[in-house]
């Protein structure tokens, strides 16, 4: 694996560190009290509408001050106008993927992510040269020729990761990458953000609405609601661990092994009508006792696994909170 | 070949010093006009462009072999008796004399070809930043709001320059080539120091005029309908009630406010300028750096309001 590291910036043990960064718009609170404390690595951003995770996107990438509290990107301070030359640095050491389409009509893919080089301020010889590198890496190098408006809309969204990678960033802020793309678009993505931190040390800020694309990618999630951070760490870490519940597979007589589960105050909170259920046992259950039941009931267990928490489950029991 | 060919698709980390965000406003200028140059329109207009260079370059040449052919002789045409002022009467108005007023009317009739090449460029060059969203693109990247404007007004800086300023400073050399050069180019030097100042004044007046317009209505027939209210409709208004109620009213006509300000980096005399009963020439800076201002704060809390982070 490389390390990270970048022409832009020593390593640091910290990617973002917030010590109650609070913002407001006029009477509206945006964000409140935001202390954060995340090491290098792929984090997802999660949250409701209005959570706060765009105007935080924008305080960490300088283009809006917090109206109280300090903070950190890398070793950079936060703060001061969009403007102020520290926060154009800030930025450079960040590739930023927006949402929006934001594509230049009239350009090729490679003059589109070469421009971007040159507005991070790479000489022009070497980010066209990077531009090339990137796209290839990106699977378009067969498109690179193409005008950006005719792409797909995968090679779009590859192609705006492609801008964001050119000045090859120590951070990069993915805006819902997976917006508007199909299942096998979205999973082409989604692995290639993996890749971009597990192959080439990249610590990515992954904001998203969609739970499964933050499983897929992130090692520690930050949820936000109502402009605070109700919950940040691992995704194991904050997941209720429910040693009491289980997900178990039967197959045979299920009405039977069923009723005498009941009688031994196992609870059945689920049954999908397929032999899979959520069960909850009593104190004191250890998992043979299933095994034993079911040989009594002439059932057989196909499988019996711990039921953990889902992230779906732990976003909604945290926003709710 | 294989290992080679795998490396050359391998993701390699970059390092290197970075530029100046002054840069980012070079590259976006070059980019822009990249963009323009793929446009098939544009090159019919830069056609009609040389088309009027190339009128006064040969008219200006004409009118100084006529006089030089005829300053002695009198020439009879199918019996009528033709003179220098026969001939060249038809030039007068052009002034093509290699002096003050060659120069503003050479650009002011180019102006024709370059505000309609403007107004097509207004809508390719920023609208489309806004129309399709490319200004988060843009101001996501380590520059400043005013960084991505001069980029824009660079772009547009080079295309006034191209089609006015260039060859206005063409005709000047060949003004100086058709006379005694060295006594031209020594008495004349302030003109080309005129020429170069009514490209700047236009460079900057008419490249904020353009991006703002864009940044407010975004496409071209939009941007084409105010470009002919400014440029056609006001001129006749301003002509209209310049005659008959008061002279300052051709300061409603923003092209004769350029051509006053050109004039007076050129150094003509007031009294000079055609048509008569023009306005001051400080009222018509007044009215350009006005119209600049305008466009300056405008582009301020426009470029200000777009939301990067959606």
């Amino acid at each position: 694996m490389t390390p990270l590291t970048t022409h832009h910036s020593p390593l640091t043990n910290t990617l973002i560190s917030l010590s109650k960064i609070t913002r407001t718009f006029g009477a509206f609170t945006a964000l409140q009290d935001v202390t954060l404390d995340l090491p290098p690595g792929r984090v997802g951003l999660l949250g409701p509408n209005g959570a706060g995770k765009s105007t935080l996107l924008k305080i960490l990438m300088g283009l809006i001050p917090p109206s109280s509290g300090t903070g950190r990107v890398l070793d950079q301070e936060l703060g001061g106008d969009r403007d102020a030359s520290a926060n154009w640095q800030l930025r450079r050491l960040i590739g930023f993927m927006p949402e929006a389409d934001a594509l230049v009509p009239g350009l090729t893919g490679v003059e589109y992510v070469s421009l971007a080089g040159e507005l991070y301020g790479m000489p022009r010889r070497e980010a066209q040269r990077r531009a090339h590198e990137v796209l290839s890496y990106l699977e378009l190098e067969e498109a690179r020729y193409r005008l950006v408006e005719e792409y797909s809309a995968g090679m779009k969204q590859r192609a705006k990761l492609a801008q964001a990678l050119v000045h090859d960033p120590p951070v990069l802020f993915l805006d819902e990458p997976t917006s508007g793309l199909d299942p096998a678009g979205r999973d082409a993505m989604l692995r290639l953000v993996e890749r971009l931190g597990t192959d080439h040390g990249k610590s990515v800020i992954l904001s998203t609405h969609l739970l499964a694309d933050v499983e897929a990618v992130c090692e520690r999630v930050v949820i936000m609601a109502g402009g605070r951070v109700r919950g940040q760490g691992t995704v194991a870490e904050l997941r209720d661990p429910r040693q009491h519940r289980f997900r178990i597979r039967v197959q045979g007589d299920g009405v039977s092994f069923r009723s005498e589960l009941a009688k031994c105050e196992v609870k059945v909170l689920a049954d999908n009508g397929h032999g899979e259920w959520r069960v909850a046992v009593p104190p004191g259950w250890v998992n043979l006792d299933f095994f034993r039941l079911a040989e009594t009931q002439n059932a057989v267990i196909r499988s019996l696994v711990p039921d953990d928490e889902t992230l779906e489950e732990l976003f909604l029991r945290t926003v709710g909170a | 070949m294989a290992a080679q060919t795998d490396n050359l698709l391998r993701y390699r980390p970059w390092r290197g010093e970075p530029h100046g965000p002054l840069w980012a406003s070079a590259a976006m200028a070059r980019v822009s006009v990249r963009l323009l140059v793929r446009r098939r329109l544009l090159w019919g207009l830069f056609g009609l462009g040389l088309l009027v260079f190339f009128f006064f370059f040969y008219a200006q040449y004409l009118v100084v072999w006529i006089t030089n052919q005829l300053s002695t002789e009198t020439v009879r045409f199918a019996g009528i008796p033709v003179t220098v002022g026969n001939l060249t009467k038809f030039f007068d108005r052009l002034a093509l004399n290699g002096t003050a007023h060659t120069f503003g009317n050479f650009i002011w009739y180019q102006g024709y070809v370059l505000i309609i090449l403007l107004a097509l460029a207004g809508s390719v060059l920023v609208g489309n930043d806004f129309f399709h969203g490319s200004l988060p693109f843009y101001l996501s990247k380590p520059i400043g709001r005013w960084h991505y404007v001069l980029g824009k007004c660079l772009a547009i800086g080079i295309f006034v320059n191209v089609l006015v300023t260039l060859p206005a400073v063409g005709l000047w050399v060949e003004a100086g080539l058709l006379y005694d050069w060295k006594t031209y180019y020594l008495d004349n030097l302030d003109l080309v120091l005129g020429i170069l100042g009514y490209g700047l004044v236009l460079t900057v007046s008419m490249s904020l005029l353009v991006v703002a317009t864009a940044v407010w209505v975004r496409r071209a027939v939009p941007i084409v309908m105010i470009w002919m209210g400014l440029f056609v409709f006001l001129r006749m208004l301003g002509d209209q009630l310049a005659r008959e109620v008061d002279p300052r009213w051709r300061l409603v006509d923003l092209w004769n406010d350029l051509y006053l300000c050109g004039l007076w980096c050129l150094g003509a005399e007031h009294g000079s300028i055609r048509p008569p009963g023009q306005p001051e020439f400080w009222e018509a800076w007044a009215v350009v750096a006005a119209v600049c201002g305008a466009c300056l704060l405008y582009l301020r809390r426009r470029v200000q309001a777009v939301e990067i982070v959606g």
